[in-house]
């Protein structure tokens, strides 16, 4: 078959349907409970602002080049070249004290097979208090002793899933197995996609502690045809020497959106490392104080954060289309400035959380 | 034996005589049995012992194919033990290697629930692991990983496996094992909704062979006509055909029973079928009955169990009704009775004929043609228990295809002239999967080609002009919008889809064509048994709102067609015609609706909707020029006969080609074009065409030579709905010329020569005016 005039309006056709899909809905202002807990929601004046916003800034950028926007650098690696932009932001946190951490986990006598709340009180009116003491127990002794041997290993990995799975993964010892990292070790990760799922991940956002400063390592898709570069070099950052993952709400979306992006082009998954989701941890801290535990909520209420001139997450793809479109670098600034801002409420916020529960006092 | 004695009835009562236009009987046949290549497993062995099986020689034909590492395509009869055909090999495999992995598709949920019984028990017994396990919608989350990972026999179905695609990642164990993929009922996938399947296996095979995998194919279909054309169709590879049944069967009656063999029925031919149910109910044989719609249904049982109560309540209540909307325990009972014997007759739904398990009966009656060979043969097939002597009937109904049968028996016990279609041309089927592919891994313009056609190249630059997919150095990438396995559908192309909303609720979705059909202003419409009425449709919104109703009256869009010829893709000669196929612009003005009660028009309503365009395939043929002169001489019409022609053929389609005679569309003229010749043209009535007229134009010939036999030998004088009266004409059958339209096909049929043209044909009861 030839392109006969039949051809000729599939892709128009296609173009329609496809442009006429939309992965979130909108909710009048006040209604947020209508939408429950979705990620796919934007409030209608949030989505009057950001067509605005993209208005303004097509005729601001208006005939001025990537390279005058934006400062940074090409990475290059085997999957090709993407743009890397490196930023540093303030960050106070107090050291770990590991001593409450392990103080907390040995006086749970429940992390024991077979030991619930109810033999837990029972054992602690008979003296035994910590796990230790347990050590002693005629017949709980040998998986007591089972459980310290895993906890003094320091595999955070083994010690989260020991704890998440007698206990739900969101405990709030789970959390404290990060105090068994050093600050350096944290991987603060977002990204920025196309859509939900199947689609390219066109911003990756990473930020680690340097010198008490979080340093955020974005790495941007001047096209998509640099995707698979900006991939692999997010990858190498999760396989330092001890590295622990913290994310929002990444156990949904961030992470198995990048095993996916890698499978897409027939590259393996990263390997398995710690991994603190802390939407999870959120909303079992302020659920019910809060109306809203996005992460946007989050950061105005408890980091006492505004934004200025960001982007509802779901309208990245519109901004992205329009450079694509125009070749108007303008829409990719919000785009890049929302992610920077994410990633930093994320590290802040972790460190906040942790400072509550685990700091040095 | 109750056979012989309603044969005899047939017979002897005067009324049921003269209506029985041919009974067909095949003697009985025994088993044959087959011998393998090389032996099973010793596991696989002691099963077939301890169950008593001996393989018959189309299962040892199958699978005798498959462990040679053919593709096998099997179109044996129900009940002809197919399951076992494709079990065999696929445990084979699993025994050998223990990476292997096997996919099952089922077109329904419901089939592949009947299936993991059998597979559960195999494995059981032979200690072969398949942990066989149901992937589809119902699926709970919870589950799905280790099902992913662990199971090695997987049941799922198209639309399941159309969305799971894109998670190719999380299936990478399981396709870089997979061996099989058994397609069961696969005659189900034909038209647009196939031409989509066939897409999303290619889709499969192609993630296949990025995890390394190679899997041969199983499929099971009804009779066709074209079995072998029609899996390298869906799947892209060759097959083997095993056909020639093995299985041992009992003497059948195969009856077709005509209520208008003198042209008029003077009972309705429902009430007839009930005469027969009650008959065979009579006769103490266990009998079902199918009839076209569920109200049908329920009236022949109500009719029956009245008629049945004048001679015994008893035999009046061994009668009962079969249809979907019943609860799981209701059919439970009901095919627990017809089982112990206390259920004599059922009567169910046509859409039944597969969900029903009541194993087999004595007689089937069909009431009217279900539409295709492949369902009157797997209907009647529920006639016949082992061995036993069984009978089926077809009652003819007032259509075209019903009365060709009656008056041509030979043609419906022949072999399959069917031909279930495929299309890989579509371009906005094709385009859709393109983009779902391009989404599940860079699309490599020469490497998949093989899965996507030598024109996949164009497709991508104009979806790169479109921002839909961009060029990388890894091949093309999907970077629109939307997710395109929620933009695809299986079942329908890419149009905007009306909703009808009854008080704010969803009642269904429909596309604009069947919109501006079904459910213009002022429209009745039925949905699932229902009636509503429609109050307004928004060509704009896309909103249909509608209420309940009861009114007795129905209604009928008129419409014009206007058709432009965009390119002539091929042109031949047919007995002197030119005939030709290509693509067309059809462009649809409904221009108001008949309110009709019964077949009497009460009104007719003016509609104001846009036109409606779309560019589909049609063939086209324009009749000798001679024609026309012999017609003025007879004092025939041209238009009338052209028309008529074009109704013959549309409703003689459906017995060559699979599909619905809605499906296809028509136009006819009398002066076409800017050379004002005289033309019909039949054409796919989906955008981008499905196959249906590509396929009528290579086998012309034969479409034409029916539907000149149908219009010659319905004995009406000037057309009726039994012949050249179309039920979805959008002119009100208006104008038609019997007389024209026999002459018009014995001449382009090559039944009656160039030169004798001037001569009526005897039997045709033309009279001229």
């Amino acid at each position: 078959m030839t392109a006969t005039p039949l051809f000729n309006r599939a892709g128009m056709l296609w173009q329609q349907r496809i442009s006429g899909m939309h992965e979130y809905e909108f909710v009048r202002e006040g209604n947020v409970f209508s939408a429950g807990f979705s990620q796919s929601f934007v409030f209608s004046s949030e989505y009057e602002a950001a067509r605005q916003l993209l208005a303004t800034l097509l005729s601001q950028y208006q005939g001025r080049n990537f390279d005058s926007v934006f400062c940074g650098r090409d990475e290059v690696n085997s999957g090709g070249v993407c743009f890397a932009h490196t930023s540093r932001h303030d960050l106070s946190f107090h050291p770990f004290d590991t001593g409450r951490f392990r103080d907390e986990v040995e006086k749970d006598l429940s992390l024991v097979h077979g030991i619930g709340p109810a033999t837990g009180k029972k054992l602690n009116a008979r003296g035994y208090l910590t796990l230790n003491d347990l050590c002693r127990h005629p017949h709980y002794c040998h998986n007591a002793k089972d459980v310290l041997t895993r906890i003094s290993g320091g595999n955070t990995l083994e010690i989260m899933n020991l704890i998440g799975g007698r206990h739900s993964r969101s405990h709030r010892s789970v959390l404290g197995t990060a105090a068994m990292h050093e600050p350096e070790d944290f991987v603060f990760f977002d990204i920025e996609t196309l859509g939900l799922f199947g689609r390219p991940i066109i911003l990756f956002g990473i930020g680690s502690v340097e010198n008490e400063k979080l340093c955020v390592t974005q790495y941007l898709l001047r096209d998509i045809d640099e995707e698979e570069a900006a991939l692999l070099a997010t990858v190498s950052h999760l396989s330092g020497d001890h590295p622990a993952l913290v994310t929002f709400n990444g156990k949904s979306f961030d992470l198995p959106y990048l095993t996916d992006r890698l499978a897409y082009y027939g590259l393996g998954s990263p390997v398995a490392i710690p991994h603190f989701d802390m939407l999870h941890f959120s909303r079992r801290r302020w659920k019910g104080e809060l109306s809203s535990l996005r992460l946007t909520a989050l950061e105005k209420a408890v980091l006492e954060i505004k934004r200025k001139d960001d982007i509802p997450g779901q309208m990245v793809p519109e901004f992205y289309e329009a450079y694509q479109r125009s070749g108007n670098c303008g829409p990719l600034v919000p785009i890049l400035d929302h992610n920077r801002q994410d990633v930093v409420s994320l590290a802040r916020l972790f460190f906040h959380l942790m400072g509550e529960s685990y700091g040095c006092t | 034996m109750a056979v012989p004695d309603l044969l005899r009835l047939l017979d002897s009562v005067p009324s049921y005589r003269e209506r029985v236009t041919h009974i067909e009987t095949t003697e009985p046949v025994t088993a044959r049995y087959g011998r393998l290549d090389c032996s099973l497993s010793p596991a696989l062995e002691g099963y077939l012992t301890q169950s008593g099986i001996r393989l018959y020689s189309h299962q040892c034909e199958a699978i005798n194919a498959s462990r040679a590492g053919r593709n096998v395509i099997l179109t044996t009869p129900t009940a002809s033990g197919k399951t076992l055909a494709f079990n065999l090999p696929v445990f084979t495999a699993l025994e050998c290697d223990s990476d292997a992995r096997a996919l099952y598709l089922y077109p329904t949920k419901a089939l592949a629930n009947d299936q993991l019984l059998p597979l559960d028990e195999l494995s059981r017994f032979t200690g072969i692991s398949a942990r066989s396990a149901i992937y589809d919608g119902d699926t709970p989350q919870s589950k799905r990983a280790a099902i992913r990972e662990k199971s090695r026999i997987i049941l799922s179905n198209p639309h399941e496996l159309h969305q799971v695609l894109s998670w190719h990642a999380k299936w990478r164990y399981f396709l870089s094992g997979l061996e099989f993929i058994v397609i069961d009922e696969a005659h189900r996938y034909r038209g647009v909704f196939g031409s989509n399947i066939a897409f999303v296996i290619r889709r499969l095979l192609r993630l296949c062979r990025h995890y390394g995998s190679e899997p041969r194919f199983i499929l099971s279909t009804a009779t066709l006509a074209n079995p072998q054309e029609f899996a390298r169709c869906l799947t892209g590879q060759v097959f083997v055909s095993v056909e020639e049944d093995g299985s041992p069967h009992g003497r059948k009656h195969f009856v077709l029973y005509n209520p208008f063999f003198n042209g008029i029925c003077e009972k309705s031919a429902h009430h007839e079928t009930k005469d027969l149910l009650v008959s065979c109910v009579k006769e103490d044989l266990q009998t079902l009955c199918f009839t076209g719609s569920r109200k049908m249904a329920e009236l022949l049982t109500l009719w029956a169990r009245e008629d049945a109560r004048l001679s015994s309540a008893r035999a009046a209540d061994s009668i009962s009704v079969y249809r979907a909307g019943f609860l799981p325990e209701e059919r439970r009972t009901i095919e627990q009775q017809l089982k112990d014997g206390s259920l004599k007759g059922v009567v169910s739904t046509n859409a039944l004929e597969l969900g029903i398990d009541v194993g087999s009966l004595d007689a089937v009656i069909l009431s009217g043609y279900p539409g295709t060979m492949m369902s009157t043969r797997q209907q009647a097939g529920r006639a016949g228990r082992k061995g036993d002597e069984a009978i089926a009937i077809l009652v003819a109904q007032a259509n075209p295809l019903d009365q060709y049968f009656m008056h041509h028996p030979d043609r419906f016990f022949s072999r399959s002239h069917e031909h279930a279609i495929i299309d890989l041309k579509n371009p906005y089927i094709l385009a859709g999967h393109i983009l779902c592919a391009a989404a599940e891994l860079p699309v490599d313009e020469g490497a998949d080609r093989q899965y996507f056609g030598d024109t996949l190249d164009e497709y991508l630059h104009d979806f790169q002009s479109h921002d839909l997919l961009r060029k990388t150095s890894r091949g093309w990438v999907y970077s629109g919008r939307g997710r395109t396995a929620e933009a695809v559908r299986l079942d329908g192309m890419p149009q905007e889809t009306f909703r009808v909303l009854c008080q704010g609720k969803l009642l269904e979705t429909m596309d604009r064509g069947q919109a501006y059909r079904e459910a213009h202003e002022g429209a009745i419409m039925l949905h699932q048994g229902e009636t509503y009425i429609v109050n307004e449709m928004d060509p704009a919104t896309h909103n249909i709102r509608v209420t309940g109703t009861s009114v007795d009256y129905s209604t009928q869009p008129l419409k014009e067609v206007e058709l432009a010829i965009l390119e002539t893709l091929e042109t031949k000669e047919v007995n002197g015609m030119r005939c030709s196929f290509g693509d067309v612009e059809v462009t649809e003005h409904f221009t108001g609706y008949k309110i009709k009660r019964g077949d009497t028009i009460i009104g007719i309503e003016p509609l104001s909707l846009p036109p409606l365009t779309f560019r589909t395939r049609a063939f086209w043929f324009i009749p000798p020029a001679d024609i026309k002169k012999s017609l003025d001489t007879a004092g025939l019409d041209l238009a009338g006969g052209l028309h008529g022609a074009e109704h013959a053929i549309i409703a003689l389609m459906p017995l060559h080609v699979l599909c619905d005679r809605w499906d296809i569309g028509g136009m006819s003229s009398p002066a076409f074009g800017a050379d004002g010749e005289p033309v019909v043209f039949v054409y796919d009535g989906h955008e981008g065409g499905i196959g249906l007229a590509e396929k009528a134009y290579a086998i012309l010939s034969p479409l034409l030579i029916s539907a000149y036999e149908m219009v010659r030998d319905c004995p009406c004088d000037d057309g009726c709905p039994s012949c050249i009266h179309s039920p979805k004409c959008g002119n009100d059958n208006q104008p038609l010329d019997k007389g024209a339209t026999t002459r018009i096909l014995g001449r382009i049929s090559g039944e009656i020569p160039a030169c004798s043209h001037e001569q009526v044909p005897a039997g045709t009861g033309v009279v001229p005016s």
